[in-house]
């Protein structure tokens, strides 16, 4: 390196590390970190939009203790490295305060090994579970809690004695499946199957063949996206609908959209948002996002309506703490609760305690046909 | 037979005969032309979307057929003349534009359909019960469908005039001109075939797949590796290239689960591209 380029990076540098000090006073940044590209890119312009609306809405009402939320949004769509390196430059760069996470667990991963709980991290999506470190607050579903209550209530309802699971093959599909055995056994039903495919699959011929073969009459779908449409398609095609029931813990609006109301016969999905709950709560956030974005706004989903609960859950411990300083927070995280558009949240071992709702598929999309309320996350970590 | 033979015999089919569908035009760009036509994947895309779109307006669903070949011979016209005509003869920069050309297809469609999944509904896609087992009558139309479009593409090529030109261009193209064939017309006429037929197989595809925009890539590897084994510009080397990457895929996915069946097909894949590259048929 010559002197010359030495010297421009040292004063780059120094730039950029003074940045921090000369935001102004009063507001407070947060970083979100969703997806703006890769497969899961569909849910960036609806998590935006949860997130801008949450910031507005925290601001309206006096801002974050007192200061005003500004948003830095970074793409969380990229390798885990990637995003890392983009979440780095908005909080060492930008001078980002708190970090809300709503995307894969591989960017989680890097994302905690990057703060080592320097800066308070809220993780928003569904996800399956295990998720202990310090700084860490987790708002999504976990396995246990979307089927812990749902499939003993299933199985009152419908009485199916054969469960078939199917998965995508890694961790989120895996330890799903893998808690739902538990529950389905204890319901006295059997497991007839599990298999896992890769996400490139885009023909299930021989795992429906399977599925008929063991005379499966529900099947728990722990498939992701667009296998999760090609399969909930072909399962109908093959007239399995009538059959078997399917049971999904991700299968959201925009899922739905793909598989079509038509295949989705006998079809249930448990998850702690849907945009068709319709508590007061509920009708009120969605109004609200439709006042603000318009006609043309991205459909709400369960997803991007995380982002939502990510912020209230910020607001909720930094009130307890009054402080935004990690290590406050993370003092006061244990018991901080609020009401939102899912319901009564209250945060117990880095994840929530919080309402779940079984939707079956009419024409209209979902109908939430029974709600459990406050679900435990069914975690153990120590705070 | 047995319901379950039955079952695995109409799935090994079904399986083929998409894969025939979907790599034809391909095999018309690739095989006659030797343009390796990235975007074909998209072509499959477009006319998924023009069911989506022919739905959205309230329209019956064949609609889609007539819309699938007129924007994709649209389309494939204007590229043809703009994009691939410029570079015939320069694989590498035409591999790089077609591309391009299927970044950008994406994103339009992106653009006017959002990147959300969409689903076309088919009455058709209910299962009928044959023999002691049931299959979804919408399959069985299209592998038909299928048959009779293998075989026309056949016979046009075979038997007529158009066909014969076709193969006196790939045979010496310098020869061709002399004899007072017009190639490039012919060469623009060819890569519409091509594009159109990729386009009619996503139309009759669609009610059967998952439908977003990013779906286009699949179907490219796919076609590719069909080429790859069975070699190019031969009906021969089309059919026996479907047969050993659908049939591999099919069979292995059965016994032994997806990933080792998409194993097996890349490993096939590389044992041809290094031990015959000109295919299954070739003398060389």
């Amino acid at each position: 390196m010559d002197r010359r380029l030495l010297i421009q990076s040292a004063a780059a540098a120094a730039t950029l590390g003074a940045w921090p000090l000369a935001r102004a006073a009063g507001t407070t940044k947060v970083a979100v970190m969703i997806p703006q590209s890769g497969p899961a890119g569909l849910f960036g312009p609806s998590a935006k939009a949860c997130a801008e609306l949450a910031a507005e809405t925290i601001n309206a009402r006096g801002g974050l203790l007192g200061q005003k939320i500004e948003l830095l949004f970074g793409d969380a769509g990229l390798a885990p490295a990637e995003a890392s390196q983009a979440v780095l430059k908005l909080w060492k760069g930008s001078g980002a305060t708190a970090v809300i996470g709503m995307h894969d667990s591989a960017v989680r991963g890097a994302l905690v090994g990057l703060f080592k709980g320097q800066v308070p991290y809220f993780y928003t999506p569904v996800y399956e579970g295990g998720e202990c470190a310090k700084g860490t607050y987790v708002n999504g579903e976990t396995p246990q809690q979307q089927l812990q209550p749902v499939i003993p209530w299933i199985a009152s309802e419908r009485k199916p004695k054969k469960w078939y699971m199917i998965g995508n093959d890694y961790i989120w599909g895996r330890n799903t499946n893998a808690a739902a055995k538990g529950y389905i056994e204890k319901t006295g039903a059997q497991v007839v199957g599990d298999e896992y495919l890769p996400f490139t699959v885009d023909n299930f011929d021989a795992s429906l063949a399977r599925i008929r073969d063991s005379g499966a009459d529900a099947v728990l779908v722990s498939l992701v996206g667009g296998a999760s449409v090609g399969f909930n398609k072909a399962f109908a095609s093959f007239g399995l609908a009538d059959k078997a029931l399917r049971l999904g813990t991700l299968i959201e609006e925009n899922t739905l959209a793909g598989i079509g109301a038509a295949n989705a016969k006998n079809l249930y999905s448990s998850a702690g948002y849907f945009a068709n709950v319709t508590t007061p709560a509920a009708t009120a956030f969605a109004s609200a996002y439709a006042k603000r974005f318009g006609p043309q706004a991205p459909a709400l989903n369960g997803l991007a309506e995380s982002a939502y609960e990510g912020f209230l859950m910020m607001e909720a411990i930094a009130k307890k703490a009054g402080s935004l300083s990690a290590a406050k927070l993370d003092a006061a995280c244990e018991g901080a609760s609020y009401n939102g558009p899912r319901g009564a949240v209250t945060m117990k071992a880095r994840h929530v305690e919080q309402d779940v709702y079984v939707a079956d598929v009419t024409d209209k999309g979902f109908r939430v046909v029974k709600t459990f309320s406050r679900v435990s996350s069914g975690q153990t970590c120590k705070v | 037979m047995d319901g379950g033979t039955l079952l695995h015999g109409l799935n090994l089919i079904y399986e083929l005969a998409t894969l025939a569908l979907t790599t034809l035009g391909l095999a018309v760009v690739f095989g006659l032309l030797g343009v390796m036509n990235m975007a074909h994947g998209e072509f499959v895309m477009l006319g998924a979307y023009s069911v989506v779109a022919v739905q959205q307006w309230g329209l019956p669903t064949l609609v889609a057929f007539p819309l699938a070949i007129v924007v994709c011979s649209a389309l494939g016209w204007v590229v043809e003349r703009w994009l691939i005509r410029p570079l015939y003869a320069r694989p590498f920069d035409t591999l790089l534009a077609t591309w391009a050309l299927a970044m950008l297809m994406r994103k339009v469609v992106e653009a006017i359909w959002g990147k959300g999944f969409r689903n076309v509904e088919d009455a058709l896609t209910v299962a009928m019960p044959i023999g002691n087992t049931a299959y979804p009558a919408y399959r069985l139309g299209l592998i038909a469908l299928a048959v009779v479009l293998i075989g026309a593409l056949f016979l046009w090529y075979r038997r007529t005039n158009t066909g014969l030109r076709v193969r006196a261009m790939v045979g010496n193209p310098t020869l061709a001109q002399a004899l007072g064939i017009d190639t490039r017309k012919l060469a623009s006429r060819t890569f519409i075939v091509g594009v159109v037929l990729a386009g009619v197989s996503g139309v009759m595809l669609a009610p059967l797949i998952r439908i977003e925009p990013n779906i286009g890539v699949d179907y490219l590897l796919d076609a590719f590796f069909v080429l790859v084994v069975g070699g190019l510009g031969t009906l021969a080397g089309l059919a026996g290239g479907v047969g050993i990457i659908g049939g591999a895929q099919a069979l292995v996915s059965s016994m032994a689960g997806q990933t080792n069946g998409y194993a097996t097909v890349l490993i096939i894949s590389i044992l041809f591209l290094w031990l015959r590259p000109d295919g299954i048929f070739s003398r060389r």
